[in-house]
């Protein structure tokens, strides 16, 4: 069948699949490990419990001794109902408030970061392409991959010493300032957009090398094709050149690598978060694995499971909008 | 190819910064002392005894960053092998069969690029025993599936091009095909890959030993940097323990980096930087192996 | 003239918020508002519950919010009547009567009567998931013949049980005797005795506890604790460098230089050293671990000095031959004569008592068993502690050095835990329980009790050595409350270990606490030591709280 709603139901059908397949894996990665939940419980408490007490807490926290396959029908149906327990590490808070407490501010930063990373780069890369053996062009890429090369963690580092404390122009954590609270206020906002500085700041940085590139060598490709020749011939403005005919042919790889990029905006900013202590899904991932809190660990790679698969579904959608050859 | 490669002036200066740093990582450690041994008070800075100084625990920084280049760098090299073969195997016969085994390990290929990356590269590094088996098989278990994607669909193109279809028509056994007639026209995309691939070893490594998911007691170039900032580097103003260690990883990533600027403008000449101005250029013909 | 557009409206206001935006942070604080830093947290949850561990519920809640009914304090080696005015033994080690004080109100105004005191222990009783102190395997009973007097009553006699009795939290029976499940009950609007009881700010990065209005007592000036969180040991160093933390109790690296010296006049570090002494543990059922001339021998390899100076930055010193601390200075055997101790750097004595032992150097200069076979032993760490890491390291090349080959092996501290607990490893690094006198240590170490088979988690004596000499010690220990009788059991003790060598020390834990006095003080300090400045220390920062001041706003730099 060829046409654009067979192919998007084959797509949504993938989908589905590979959804089961992710939930499926969240539930078996985390009982493979050595060790069991109790076992941790029995750890937080450095051994000062009784068995007998031992045995309440497995019975408070949920942990079962039903066999796996009876856990796992449980567990789908219960993701199904966004049921996702209570987790361990942070008893006896339920997964989906604490997941909570981090999602909004993941999303912020690193989407913020993703989209400027994105629009900057592309646009100097088009830039780069249009002027081709100017400075831009011969200096960008190559000072961008230097920069790019530095271990993220490592910039980003070096930005909080001096930047943050040898300058004292930045604060180096957290979201927002101590003395505000969140709301709509101006001080918030304020507060907020000086916090992100830092982090957005180098996480730009480190992969804006990438976007230049793609949209540059992309854009090399566009201006090589007849098209633009003749456009050029028949005298079009050149800005009208470089939006209409060639920025806007060649976006479309750009495009796609954006559209995944906010997929794994949810579980990219691991190690910002950890350097600038910015309270998102990040850290909260690392305490799950450290303290073997498997309702968390499976919340949070649920969370960033679906945003990765929406994410990607969104872009064969546009894909298939935009391109019609890619319908089969 | 590899005489173009080394006219290309980026891709030169690629290879000979990446070589030299190879050639430290085999030969160095013999030339510098013990990497483990207390030589020193603790964070002295550099001086003529210890020329890069010395380490929150009296290490001399100087040899823990000599040695530290042979595990990261044979290990990233190594994964980055890997990486690359084993998504040409997979993404090659995915590509070349089509049909259901198509279907069957494209399905295989996305599932594996949907899951989140790095939080399973946590999972994975915080419960193996450590070791550089376990970093090798975290790295190679979360990256192979990128390479699996680009791989087949330039095997889908290319198996449709009539110099296959001949090969076919000859008689050669599939495997013959694929081995034959059409990865040596991916070379430079292969090549690229494995640049890619080592780039992105080296870099996942470098960041899960920072978070101390790697095996504590190996001298590598990330966990130098754990210990480091575990030691108040910056804090105590203490630059030499954090720069040499992160310039190193940097100027390694870039000679990949500038390697593979230098592979793209051999093949494809039009995307050499500076290259004329905008005029066309001739298109590349696919390399042939011939028969 | 044209009215400003939407757009234009939008860009006027990022640009005047970029521009505030560049305003360079603040590091003061509020009038009265004190920055406390003790979890590592990357966002809260609101949980109060004083019988969840620290990390499931908030620092503050079991002592800050709520009272135990005493403080005990190493640093004056004195149990200090907190909720209760005095205590005493009707039958000593068996029963045990506390009078309380008379004028302790709720934070809702209501008095707290031995009621609420019989009704916590009956609470816990009832749902084992909140004993974390294990109390109820030691009482028989708790009563309240009157308003204000409660008496325990002990399953058999166990005059140490003082501690656990004397430090469990009290809750009002008004409020917890309606709550439907105590063990998932997050107590999110506190009602209790302590200090600061309001919860008056509660968001995911930080909160803030305001004063209890009927507090009997408390700090002169500060009027709220604020808690913002920090994920990592780095951030709240940094944080500590800058300023912006007035009390913590965090392990900083080179302390001297990274906050001390950044403001010498306000910034205050003391380490005492009077933590849980740190341990080798062998496992004495795995040979050639099961002798005690290897066990010594291995002793004397270390070199402890280097050990502490690589591994903890000379924050503490090696371990006195008894492996009590100073802490423990009354108690200890002192000196320990020569002849045994092995709790020493002496590798060519080691070397000794290894060829003495029937382990031989082989050919290739690392020792082998008897049977031929080379003597190789796994030291077992967990992977995240960094100072464990390198201590194990310096441990490992010691014992290199006399040919033995140990091989480090870190874990996720889980795993570890887990493995240790079961028995299943040769070699590994521990603490052992302290108090207020040198009984828990050498229970943990040496009690026959406490042994579990391998492959069963133990509470404690990881490495499975029992001693039946011990045991007796301990059992007269527990029957008396006469600190004479004590004393003569405490060096009867260690002469036991001295001899059976059950476990390695290395050196004692210091208590870290760090003190920020440009806006508070009152904090202790090695001129005043009246309690542990690190907030770690429960239930200390009781102590400390009701000691401190908010200090004139002119003094401030």
């Amino acid at each position: 069948m060829t046409g654009l709603l067979p192919t998007l139901l084959r797509r949504l059908g993938f989908y589905a699949l590979a959804t089961w397949a992710a939930l499926t894996l969240n539930f078996v990665v985390p009982r493979l490990m050595p060790g069991d939940p109790a076992q941790a419980i029995f750890a937080r408490f450095q051994g000062s419990l009784d068995p007998a007490a031992l045995d309440a807490m497995r019975t408070a926290f949920g942990v079962s001794d039903t066999p796996i396959w009876s856990q796992y029908f449980q567990y789908l149906l219960h993701t199904a109902q966004g049921e996702l327990g209570t987790s361990l590490v942070y008893f006896p808070a339920p997964v989906t408030e604490v997941i909570g407490t981090g999602l909004l501010w993941t999303v912020f930063l690193a989407g913020v970061s993703v989209v400027l990373a994105f629009v900057v780069g592309s646009a100097l890369g088009a830039w780069a392409a249009w002027r081709r053996g100017g400075w831009l062009d011969r200096i960008g890429p190559p000072l961008l991959a230097l920069i790019g090369a530095f271990p993220y963690f490592w910039l980003a580092m070096v930005a909080v010493w001096a930047l943050g404390f040898q300058l004292g122009w930045f604060p180096v954590r957290h979201a927002y300032g101590v003395d505000v609270s969140p709301g709509w206020s101006l001080a918030f906002l304020v507060s907020m957009t000086q916090h992100a500085v830092l982090p957005a700041g180098t996480m730009v940085l480190a992969s804006l090398g990438g976007w230049l590139l793609t949209m540059r060598n992309t854009m090399v490709g566009v201006l090589d094709t007849d098209a633009v020749r003749y456009a050029h011939i028949r005298g079009l403005p050149p800005h009208r050149i470089l939006w209409h005919y060639a920025v806007r042919n060649a976006m479309l790889p750009s495009l796609t690598s954006f559209g995944m990029a906010i997929g794994f905006v949810l579980s990219g900013a691991l190690l910002t978060e950890i350097v600038f202590g910015y309270p998102g899904q990040g850290y909260l991932l690392l305490q799950a694995v450290r303290g073997q809190d498997y309702p968390l660990l499976q919340g949070l790679f649920l969370t960033i499971s679906l945003a990765v698969l929406a994410a990607n579904f969104g872009v064969d959608v546009l894909t298939l909008a935009l391109d019609p050859r890619t319908r089969r | 190819m590899m005489r173009a490669l080394w006219e290309n002036p980026q891709a030169r200066a690629g290879l000979v910064v990446f070589g030299a740093m190879l050639a430290v990582a085999l030969v160095g450690p013999f030339l510098v002392g013990d990497p483990d041994a207390f030589v020193a008070r603790p964070l002295s800075p550099p001086s003529m005894d210890h020329l890069l100084g010395t380490t929150g625990q009296g290490q001399d920084v100087l040899a823990q960053t000599v040695v530290g280049a042979r595990t990261t760098l044979g290990l990233g090299v190594l994964v980055g092998l890997l990486v690359v073969a084993i998504g040409s195997v997979v993404g090659g016969l995915a590509g070349y069969f089509g049909g259901k085994v198509d279907e069957l390990l494209s399905l295989l290929i996305n599932v594996s690029l949907v899951l989140p990356g790095l939080p399973l590269m946590v999972v994975l590094a915080a419960y193996l025993p450590a070791g550089p088996g376990s970093m090798a098989a975290v790295l190679v278990v979360t990256g192979w599936a990128w390479n699996a994607r680009v791989v087949r669909s330039q095997v889908l193109s290319l198996r449709k091009r009539d110099f296959v279809d001949a090969a076919i028509v000859a008689g050669e056994s599939p495997l013959r095909v694929l081995v034959v007639e059409i990865l040596p026209n991916m070379a430079s995309l292969l090549g690229g890959a494995v640049i890619g691939a080592t780039t992105y070893a080296i870099g996942a490594q470098v960041g899960l030993e920072f978070l101390g998911l790697g095996d504590l007691s190996a001298i590598t170039w990330g966990t130098n940097l754990y210990w480091a900032t575990n030691d108040s580097a910056l804090l105590t103003g203490s630059w030499w323990t954090f720069v040499p260690t992160g310039a190193a990883i940097a100027l390694t990533g870039f000679a990949l980096a500038l390697l593979n600027f230098g592979l793209d403008g051999v093949t494809n000449p039009a995307l050499a930087a500076g290259a004329g101005t905008g005029a066309p250029g001739p298109q590349p013909t696919p390399v042939r192996r011939s028969p | 003239m044209n009215h400003p557009t939407t757009s234009q409206h939008a860009v006027f206001s990022l640009v005047v918020a970029a521009g505030l935006a560049c305003a360079p942070p603040s590091h003061d604080r509020p009038e009265g508002v004190m920055v406390v830093v003790q979890e590592q947290q990357s966002a809260w949850l609101r949980n109060f519950n004083p019988f969840l561990p620290v990390g499931s519920s908030r620092w503050p809640s079991a002592a800050g919010v709520h009272e135990p009914l005493l403080i005990y304090s190493p640093m004056t080696g004195d149990y200090t009547p907190w909720l209760a005015e005095s205590f005493r033994w009707d039958v000593p080690a068996e029963q045990l009567t506390f009078r309380l004080r008379p004028d302790v109100l709720w934070s809702d105004g209501t008095p707290l009567t031995a009621q609420d005191v019989a009704f916590t222990f009956s609470l816990i009783q009832a749902h084992k998931a909140l004993d974390q102190g294990g109390v109820w395997k030691l009482l028989a009973a708790v009563d309240a013949p009157d308003t204000h007097t409660v008496t325990f009553r002990f399953k058999q006699p166990f005059s140490p049980g003082l501690l656990e009795v004397g430090h469990t939290p009290i809750v009002p029976e008004h409020v917890w005797s309606k709550v439907e499940d105590p063990v998932t009950f997050t107590n999110p609007d506190p009602v209790a005795s302590g200090p600061f009881t309001e919860v008056v700010r509660f968001e995911s990065q930080v909160f803030e506890l305001g004063r209890n209005p009927h507090h009997r007592s408390g700090p002169t000036g500060v009027e709220r604790l604020r808690f913002p969180a920090f994920s990592s040991n780095d951030q709240i160093t940094l944080a500590l460098a800058q300023g912006d933390i007035d009390w913590a109790g965090a392990f900083v690296p080179a302390v001297e230089r990274s906050f001390i010296g950044r403001d010498p006049d306000n910034h205050h570090a003391w380490f005492p050293i009077v933590g849980d002494t740190v341990f080798l543990y062998p496992n004495t059922t795995v040979a050639p671990l099961d002798q005690p001339s290897v066990r010594k021998a291995i002793s004397l390899a270390i070199d402890r000095e280097k050990v502490v100076q690589v591994a903890m930055y000379d924050y503490t010193v090696p371990a006195h031959p008894t492996g009590l601390s100073d802490g423990y200075a009354e108690w200890r055997i002192d000196p320990v004569p020569e002849a045994s101790s092995w709790v020493r750097h002496d590798p060519a004595r080691a070397e000794q008592m290894l060829d003495d032992a029937g382990f031989p150097r082989g050919a290739d200069g690392l020792r082998q068993n008897p049977d031929g076979t080379p003597l190789t032993i796994e030291l077992t760490i967990p992977a995240g502690w960094s100072d464990w890491v390198r201590a194990a390291r310096v441990i490992a090349r010691d014992l290199r050095a006399i040919g033995i080959d140990v091989r480090v092996q870190g874990r996720d501290f889980t795993a570890w835990f887990d493995a240790v607990a079961r028995g299943e490893f040769s070699l590994s690094l521990g603490w052992a329980a302290s108090g207020p006198t040198p009984y828990r240590m050498y229970r943990t170490l040496m009690d026959p009790d406490g042994v579990e088979p391998i492959g069963q988690p133990a509470a404690g004596n990881w490495g499975r050595h029992a001693s039946p000499r011990a045991r007796a010690l301990l059992d007269a220990f527990e029957r008396t409350t006469d600190r004479a009788e004590h004393l003569r059991l405490a060096h009867a003790l260690q002469a036991v270990f001295l001899e059976e060598a059950p476990a390695l020390p290395l050196f004692p834990s210091a208590s870290w606490g760090e003190a920020n006095t440009r806006w508070v003080t009152g904090f202790p300090s090695e001129a005043n030591p009246y309690a542990r400045l690190s907030p770690n220390a429960f239930p200390e920062p009781l102590l400390v709280l009701t000691h401190l001041q908010w200090r004139d706003t002119e003094a401030a730099p």
